[in-house]
């Protein structure tokens, strides 16, 4: 076999880069285990900071009201994603932050909705499916893929993310707003599920829901509160956008335990 | 899919098997790991499913001793036997002579470390969103008893230890086999793992305010925010990530200096 063929055979050539055969095996691999290592760790991450934060709301469809749901859940939602875009971005050039953010979150809440609150806890599943903000985050990282730039993402795209939840979810909730009379009194279909399926440690006097009326503008709430939460995401992006620049910082110490390791006096490693 | 290269391998001191042709890229025993790993899980929730309500809604009665305070102490037992046990054994087996270390070696440990975070990440995963949330149903449905509920056996005493284990072990495991790991401490990683290991103790100042303030059990209330930001120390797994890679890169660059 001549030398250029066998040159040819064990090189391959990515984005204008020379590897080896091997080198580019590992380097594939190593890619894949990322992947499933970053999509494990934000369901598991994502899904704690998420359910101690708008857990509450998020748990029961008459929770999902038309001012705290809609204001606090973008703002606090948009969170990770900021985060993870700077470094996927940044560093790799992957306009994937969000919405790899939002699926493992997603995927997370309905097992854990599931297995918990409705096989252990026996609710119906109409009481407690969880909200989707999957069509935010994929605007997010359209915006980031299209301005490359977090401060436009920031404004344009956390602006959309505030807005784009209460539409989102609209399909999944329409039905449980429905009206109903209910023991002489105007209700929602959510509501009266919530009655029938009381919370019974958590007592309803203390439920963070439609508090005030938010009729300013002279129209929905629900309007008022997505444009207050866009206006929010677009501060927490910026906040979080920085942290996952400090996060992603690559920051050694000295270790002084080398001795004691065995290692004997070496000079350090620049 | 990795290549093998037909060569054959020197490596350093002790930790691996001398001269033998091996992958740089294992994933058998991490694999295995996982699937023991979510046999227990499933084991867990099995048995929430047919002894909590059944036998764990009041602590005083002999069913609860039974299924929930015995299971209590076995995990207590197997907790501290797996926590000395992996930890003094990564200690123990280190690599004394990192400075001969070849790089094919090399890029393997960097593989088994990345394999040690998968499994840490994934009972990570098992104790922040599958278990947490269900202990979320459960103090929502039950009035709050004592701090050892049939939630909180399994995810305080059951799962948090077991990512723990692993999170350490993995720490422990780059700076006893990885050259630039020992020389240098990573913050990222130190981070990535004392956050979540910091949850343990924030459980007890948490179940400590529950009782004092005899709280509604409210998900979102501010009691709830220490866990909300030892969550956030997991994006350090990011800074971790880059480490990695740009060591990988480099290590991967010796190996094809040494092959040419």
């Amino acid at each position: 076999m001549s030398a250029q063929i066998q040159e040819k055979n064990s090189h391959v050539t990515l984005y204008g880069r020379r590897w080896s055969k091997e080198n580019a095996s590992i380097s594939r691999t190593f890619d894949k285990l990322v992947v499933v290592i970053i999509f494990i760790a934000m369901a598991a991450a994502f899904h704690l900071h998420f359910q101690l934060t708008v857990g509450d709301w998020d748990f029961w469809v008459d929770w999902k009201d038309r001012q705290y749901w809609v204001t606090a859940t973008p703002i606090l939602l948009i969170v990770f994603p900021a985060a993870l875009q700077f470094v996927l971005w940044e560093k790799f050039r992957l306009p994937i932050g969000a919405t790899v953010c939002m699926l493992a979150l997603t995927a997370g809440v309905w097992i854990s909705r599931y297995f918990g609150f409705h096989t252990w806890s026996y609710f119906p599943f109409s009481l407690v499916f969880p909200a989707t903000a999957i069509a935010g985050a994929l605007v997010l990282d359209a915006v980031l893929l299209l301005t490359g730039s977090g401060l436009l993402t920031a404004v344009f795209g956390g602006m959309a993310f505030g807005l784009l939840f209460y539409p989102g979810n609209w399909p999944l909730l329409a039905a449980y707003r429905l009206p109903m009379e209910a023991m002489n009194s105007l209700v929602s279909v959510g509501d009266y599920i919530g009655y029938a399926y009381t919370r019974t440690s958590t007592p309803e006097y203390l439920r963070f829901i439609e508090r005030g009326t938010l009729r300013t503008f002279g129209g929905h709430s629900a309007v008022v509160s997505a444009f207050f939460s866009g206006f929010v995401c677009i501060l927490v992006y910026l906040l979080w956008w920085y942290i996952g620049q400090v996060m992603s910082r690559v920051v050694t110490v000295p270790n002084r335990m080398k001795s004691l390791m065995g290692l004997g006096d070496r000079p350090d490693t620049p | 899919m990795s290549s093998v290269i037909q060569t054959p391998v020197q490596t350093s001191a002790r930790a691996d098997s001398p001269a033998k042709e091996r992958s740089v890229f294992n994933p058998r025993l991490a694999l295995g790991t996982m699937v023991g790993i979510t046999l227990l899980m499933a084991a867990y929730r099995i048995y929430q499913q047919i002894f909590a309500w059944s036998a764990g809604l009041d602590s005083t009665d002999p069913a609860f001793e039974t299924y929930w305070m015995n299971l209590l102490k076995g995990e207590l037992v197997l907790l501290v036997c797996s926590w000395v046990g992996l930890w003094s054994w990564l200690w123990v087996t280190r690599d004394r002579n990192l400075a001969a270390l070849k790089p094919r070696d090399e890029i393997r440990r960097y593989f088994n470390l990345v394999l040690y975070i998968l499994v840490y990440a994934f009972c990570v995963y098992f104790t922040g969103s599958f278990f947490a949330e269900m202990d979320a149903s459960w103090h929502q449905t039950v009035v709050r008893d004592t701090a050892f509920t049939p939630s909180h056996v399994i995810l305080f005493y059951g799962t948090i230890p077991l990512y723990i284990l692993f999170g350490v072990g993995a720490f422990l495991y780059s700076v006893t086999r990885l050259p630039r790991f020992a020389e240098r401490l990573s913050i990222p990683f130190t981070l990535a793992v004392a956050g979540p290991f910091l949850i343990l103790p924030n459980l007890g100042y948490n179940e400590w305010g529950h009782a004092f303030w005899m709280m509604e059990e409210f998900f979102s209330a501010p009691l709830h925010w220490g866990f909300v930001v030892l969550g956030w120390s997991v994006l350090a797994l990011g800074g971790l990530l880059l480490q990695i890679a740009q060591h990988m890169f480099e290590t991967m660059g010796r190996l094809e200096q040494e092959a040419a």
